[in-house]
């Protein structure tokens, strides 16, 4: 794998501390790049520390490579100075949209894959590239709302992406699951048909059933330990494309860094214990 | 217009209003309830982000009104911007017309505090100028030097004692009751480290540094000091904010504003 990374954590300023004492081969941490776009203090110096003992990467939530128009400028360029700063590993956003025209939705919102939407998410993708210098990783969406209007199964948009962008792709398994869930399709075939020389980093985290549909609808909530048919469906495709430098994401609910570390720890059993494909 | 804008702007004014503009796209039952995992994640964001920015105005009002007053003002007032440690600017004048809080009438100066604090806490880190500086000072070069407010400072006049009342709502054992003083108090928050410190400002040192601010001479800053509070300390106030660290450099005065 890259860097020698194997199973990584999301860290959050909480946990920073307990990050600097934290050694496990293969080690690594990821935080969301939006909540670094400061000119100094306290938490910028927290993750200074981490990145100076530990490979770090950067995950975007707010970049919109989806939108029917460019990367909000001043946000790229906020990027920039945190790649040229962090020297991260890894880099990665999401396939989404969540702000156009001036406002800005936190939340990673659907479309319809068309042929017009992927020659907007390509172009965006090459402007965040060329602003990085590097390559990044786009993610695979956790989706809620059935859509009419899409020209291409997901997985091969995110093949003829990868392709015509250059980019890497974040196998998110617990979004398949979710997403295969709440749309009705089968998420192994799904994790099948992802091309496998592309995947640069997978996310592993918790979902929730919705409180008012119940199991009919999960959330991609990231608020509980990686439910155990995600993690089946992990094994399944490390077993499929090799070992991969693999993240568990953990946003609310923060439990015990411990708790965190032994989730990790698993994938990293899996990793150690599948040879890497040639 | 392409088919992915019709989209956004159907799927933006969904999330705005009625589910209605969206109904060309939606396919198979129920989409109401589930579009609302949106809304939900949207307003749920913004809340959080101001949740943590205005951490005082959270402790006055309690989770639920705050959560309350958030997402009202999040509807009338969306984040421009992804990264959401910049929201909120605009949130304390828009409390002080929120009608729940009407009978609060402090809570939009504790949220100018909360906000001043957010800046001071992202500002520019850089070492505070310590007292060796000042004192290689010629008594002479006071007329002609001014002392630079350190990059992570914010200074605040109130014309009653939100700064008091604010500094009482940070402690664990906050008081119950709010009480507001009607003497008029002014505020320096700095973090000259890592740290945020805060301290209540007389009138006489809330004006020794508006006028360090302005670029005047330390003489001059001194003197309307002096004009504002005549029993000042001068030389101890000087004294102890050069130790909390307010100043980062010393540069020549701008020409004297009358």
């Amino acid at each position: 794998m890259p860097h020698g990374l194997t199973a990584g954590v999301s860290l959050k300023p909480q946990h920073f501390a307990d990050a600097l004492q934290a050694s496990a081969p293969g080690l690594w941490f990821e935080v969301h790049a939006e909540n670094y776009m400061a000119e100094g203090g306290p938490r910028l110096a927290g993750l200074a520390a981490v990145a100076a003992a530990f490979p770090i990467s950067l995950h975007g939530v707010g970049l919109s490579l989806a939108a029917d128009e460019p990367p909000d400028a001043a946000h790229l360029a906020a990027w920039a100075r945190l790649v040229e700063r962090f020297q991260p590993a890894l880099v990665s956003e999401h396939l989404a949209w969540s702000q156009r025209r001036g406002v800005y939705a936190p939340d990673l919102l659907p479309f319809p894959r068309t042929g017009e939407a992927l020659d907007r998410i390509v172009g965006n993708v090459a402007r965040l590239q060329d602003a990085l210098g590097r390559q990044v990783l786009v993610e695979n969406p956790a989706l809620y709302l059935p859509l009419k209007g899409h020209e291409m199964a997901e997985t091969d948009f995110l093949a003829e992406l990868v392709r015509r962008a250059a980019c890497g792709l974040l196998v998110d398994v617990n979004n398949a699951f979710v997403s295969a869930r709440n749309l009705g399709y089968g998420a192994e075939a799904y994790l099948d048909a992802l091309p496998a020389d592309a995947i640069g980093e997978i996310h592993l985290a918790g979902h929730a059933p919705d409180p008012g549909l119940g199991e009919a609808m999960l959330i991609d909530s990231h608020d509980a330990p990686v439910a155990e048919p995600v993690w089946r469906l992990y094994e399944r495709l490390i077993a499929r494309v090799g070992p991969r430098p693999t993240l568990i994401e953990r946003d609310d609910k923060l439990p015990p860094f411990a708790a965190l570390i032994a989730e990790r720890d698993r994938a990293h059993q899996v990793l150690t214990r599948t040879p890497a494909h040639v | 217009m392409s088919e992915l804008s019709r989209f956004q702007e159907a799927f933006s004014d969904a999330l705005a209003g009625e589910l209605a503009p969206l109904a060309p796209w939606i396919d198979g039952e129920g989409a109401e309830a589930r579009f609302a995992v949106h809304r939900n994640t949207i307003a749920r964001g913004c809340a959080e982000a101001l949740a943590d920015q205005f951490p005082t105005v959270r402790r006055a009002l309690g989770a639920a009104r705050m959560a309350a007053g958030a997402i009202a003002f999040s509807r009338q007032h969306p984040p421009a911007s992804p990264s959401l440690m910049t929201y909120g600017a605009g949130f304390p004048d828009w409390l002080a017309s929120f009608p729940p809080a009407a009978d609060l009438p402090w809570l939009a100066g504790l949220a100018r505090i909360d906000w001043a604090r957010r800046d001071v806490l992202f500002a520019a880190d850089r070492p505070p100028l310590g007292p060796e500086t000042f004192a290689a000072l010629a008594p002479a070069a006071y007329a002609t030097t001014a002392a630079a407010l350190h990059p992570a400072t914010a200074l605040l006049w109130f014309d009653d004692a939100t700064p008091s009342l604010w500094r009482a709502l940070q402690a664990d054992d906050a008081p119950a009751e709010i009480e507001l003083a009607a003497r008029p108090e002014g505020l320096l928050l700095l973090r000259p480290g890592l740290e945020v410190a805060h301290r209540v400002l007389g009138p006489g040192a809330h004006a020794f540094l508006s006028a360090c601010r302005a670029g005047l001479s330390l003489a001059g800053a001194g003197e309307r000091a002096l004009l504002a509070e005549p029993g000042l300390p001068l030389s101890q106030t000087f004294t102890d904010l050069i130790a909390a660290g307010a100043f980062a450099c010393v540069r020549p005065a701008a020409a004297l504003v009358p």
